[in-house]
């Protein structure tokens, strides 16, 4: 398995990351993590599927809307990595799936003690957080696109 | 006699025509009384649209599909998203997707 948040380590830096987190089975439809709820761990994502849902207000009642869909190998939960270390969506497993759940306090005190690993680790990280950057608001640009056209046609 | 008859057939034929003839035209002159349910649509550039039955229209549609349509619509955009990350260019940032909420 290769983790996106662990592209460039060496198998052995690899494996001491992973020995800093536990295995979790999270059942089809149960919740990783709930929009608000405090965020003091990440996940690598082992197998299965998580959904990543934003609330909307959908004919008076509040429906879980799709933002993303992570599967095996991508990372859900960089919010614990990032102040103030609240999660900004809701993740579900859509089907059963496996995590490595990493709290963020190990990880801080191996880049501490690594801080070479932790460079690559940061680096990698950050290339997540702007993928989404890029892509959500690529996403915006194109509904503000239509809006403007329906507006001025 | 049978040209009585035949001029007897004939003088119905005439009064069976007049009468529907005048049911016509007394019909004619009732519907400007009456209210035209077309005069008082407004007139719409899509009037296939403006006939659909109220169970076809978009606020309508059940709760389940529309989550479902949205879900696709969000997939959709995603990817398209992708590809203008991937190559940035005006025609991808506005290329149209098939999602129904766009088209």
């Amino acid at each position: 398995m290769i983790y996106e948040l662990l592209t460039g380590l060496t198998s052995a830096e690899v494996e001491r990351v992973l020995e800093l987190g536990a295995r979790m089975i999270v059942p089809s439809g149960a919740q990783l993590f709930r929009l608000g709820g405090a965020a003091d761990r990440l996940f690598l994502t082992t197998r299965g599927r998580i959904r990543l849902t934003l609330p909307m207000q959908i004919r008076g009642q509040e429906e879980d809307i799709l933002a993303e869909e992570i599967s095996a190998g991508q990372t859900v939960g960089w919010s614990a990595m990032i102040p103030p270390y609240l999660f900004t969506l809701t993740a579900t497993a859509a089907v059963e799936a496996e995590v490595i759940a990493v709290p963020r306090q190990a990880l801080h005190e191996y880049f501490a003690a690594n801080p070479a690993t932790g460079c690559k680790i940061t680096q990698n990280l950050a290339a997540v957080i702007g993928h989404r950057l890029h892509l959500f608001q690529t996403m915006w640009l194109r509904e503000m696109q239509r809006a403007v056209e329906v507006r001025s046609a | 006699m049978g040209l009585c008859v035949s001029a007897f057939g004939l003088a119905v034929v005439a009064l069976a025509f007049r009468a529907t003839t005048r049911s016509e035209s007394s019909e004619a002159t009732v519907r400007p009384d009456l209210p035209l349910a077309k005069a008082a649509v407004p007139a719409r550039l899509f009037p296939a649209q403006a006939a659909m039955p109220p169970a076809l229209k978009p606020q309508q549609v059940p709760i389940e599909l529309l989550l479902l349509q949205i879900e696709n619509h969000v997939r959709l955009e995603q990817a398209a998203a992708e590809s203008f990350i991937e190559f940035p260019t005006q025609a991808l940032l506005r290329g149209k997707t098939t999602s129904p909420f766009v088209n």
